[in-house]
């Protein structure tokens, strides 16, 4: 190796070691292959494999960013992972269909949707790992999960009901039902906790919430049974399952901008913390798409595990 | 004995909703078969939405819609069993053909949420068609029974494909 490389080798080591570099990792559950696999955004290669056995699908990460919980369906369970030594830490069963997984951002509590019931549970941690605390009864099927910034608010959306559960997390209630389109699964919220989207998956939309008032303000079209929704610069960006596809669109007017060709049957998407790019699981393909937030093109593919999916805040 | 009527109505009620949704994991199979003859020959053939006779267990096919996105068919099976389908996508240029099941019986197909993609690769005077098909198992909740789990569901499926395939090459390399 000749000396400038050399140099130029430690200092992209060097800023891989540095703090920075948490914001350039994905956790992503290749269900099929059964495991959790960490991929190095920068370096756009998968740099470790971890097994999870019982086809692991949502995941979420801890307020730190330190460990992940990912839902195992088929265990039925989830599983803690430390990112730091990338090892399976605990393994906590649950009863029913545990998919949905969100994180409390201010407490660290963990909520677990049950597919295939009407409730979340809520797990909490200690000893280096979760602990069962309970759960919150919501609507039918309940998938997508995500919890306010201020840690006040979780939001349920409600598959088989055609609803957004709002619960207090102070009291563990639900405070109000949203009507939204048919089935939604995916629920995303913005930075503020102001807004909520749900990917409506046999409607071809997505539903806009406007939480404090608890109700719909609005409707964006989409491809083909859409699955998440990622934000990222003023525009929404929703994996379209069946169309290959993922639909941009305007926040402000819901308007489409785009129709963005990914790979088959893309799942989970997420927008990286400085909004520049977003990540796309392709389940059918087993790869990672990227695409730059500004041009709205896809600019790289990364090679995965069998049936990434994704699901939930998976990127580090 | 109110409790216990009270008790089932809500298991009843938890069924219910639940035989709705599908099971979490989604499953998927491929198969892929070398056919001695042109693309477009090929494409002749498994590209026209209206006419799935070259899959064996297929007696007839009526639909609509040709093949606009959206277009619809009925496929009636040898033994009286139908399969409703919806066409999804259709490109001639890259010749792909994605579909999905609107309507069938789990003893028919023991799968729920089912679609396919039909890709057709030429080189030269050879062609390689690939079937791809992405669904859930027949029973939607946990603990299925044996004939309606993951396996069975991957097995059924994969066996239409080996057959369709099959049938395909011999109908087509005869035909050229």
């Amino acid at each position: 190796m000749s000396r400038p490389r050399l140099v130029a080798a430690c200092l992209v080591a060097l800023i891989a070691t540095a703090p920075a570099a948490l914001a350039a990792q994905a956790v992503v559950t290749v269900q099929g292959a059964n495991a959790v696999e960490i991929v190095d955004l920068d370096g756009g290669a998968v740099v470790a494999t971890i097994p999870v056995a019982g086809s692991p699908a949502g995941v979420a990460l801890s307020p730190d960013r330190a460990t992940a919980y990912v839902t195992r369906p088929d265990g039925p369970g989830l599983a803690v992972i430390d990112l730091a030594t990338r090892r399976v830490i605990g393994l906590v069963p649950l009863p029913g269909g545990p998919l949905g997984i969100a994180v409390d951002p201010v407490s660290g509590a963990v909520y677990v949707a049950d597919w295939y019931a009407a409730r979340v549970f809520v797990l909490v941690p200690r000893d280096g790992t979760l602990a069962p605390d309970g759960e919150i009864a919501v609507g039918a099927s309940p998938s997508g999960l995500a919890v306010t910034p201020d840690g006040a608010t979780l939001l349920v959306a409600n598959r088989e009901d055609d609803s957004v559960s709002i619960v207090a997390l102070a009291t563990r209630r639900e405070t109000a039902r949203v009507k939204v389109g048919h089935h939604p699964f995916g629920l995303t919220l913005d930075a503020t906790g102001a807004r909520a989207y749900t990917a409506n998956v046999t409607g071809n939309d997505v539903s806009v919430i406007d939480v404090a008032a608890a109700r719909e303000v609005g409707r964006a079209a989409t491809g083909e049974r859409p699955y998440v929704v990622a934000l990222a610069g003023g525009r929404g960006f929703v994996t379209d399952q069946y169309g290959n596809t993922v639909t941009v669109f305007d926040l402000a007017t819901l308007k489409t901008l785009k129709t963005i060709d990914v790979g088959d049957h893309p799942e989970g998407i997420a927008a990286t913390r400085d909004g520049r790019r977003l990540y796309v699981a392709n389940w059918g393909d087993n790869t990672l798409s990227v695409i730059d937030a500004g041009t709205l093109a896809v600019t790289g593919e990364i090679k995965m595990s069998d049936g990434p999916r994704a699901f939930g805040d998976f990127l580090r | 004995m109110k409790v216990m009527t009270l008790a089932a109505v809500a298991a009843l009620a938890t069924v219910s909703f639940a035989a709705q949704a599908h099971g979490p994991t989604r499953q998927k199979v491929s198969d892929s078969i070398e056919i001695a003859a042109p693309a477009d020959k090929v494409w002749a053939v498994v590209g026209e939405f209206q006419d799935a006779s070259w899959i064996p267990v297929v007696e007839k096919t009526e639909g609509k819609g040709g093949n606009d996105a959206k277009a619809t068919r009925v496929l009636t099976l040898k033994g009286g069993a139908t399969v409703e389908e919806e066409l999804n996508k259709r490109d001639a240029d890259k010749k792909t053909l994605s579909y999905r099941i609107t309507k069938v019986d789990v003893k028919t197909l023991p799968v729920n949420d089912y679609s396919s993609t039909i890709e057709v690769e030429g080189d030269g005077a050879k062609t390689k068609v690939t079937w791809k098909g992405a669904f859930y198992r027949g029973y939607m909740n946990n603990d299925p029974p044996a004939d309606l789990n993951d396996e069975a569901s991957k097995k059924a499926v994969l066996g239409l494909y080996k057959a369709g395939l099959e049938n395909l090459k011999t109908k087509v390399e005869k035909g050229s």
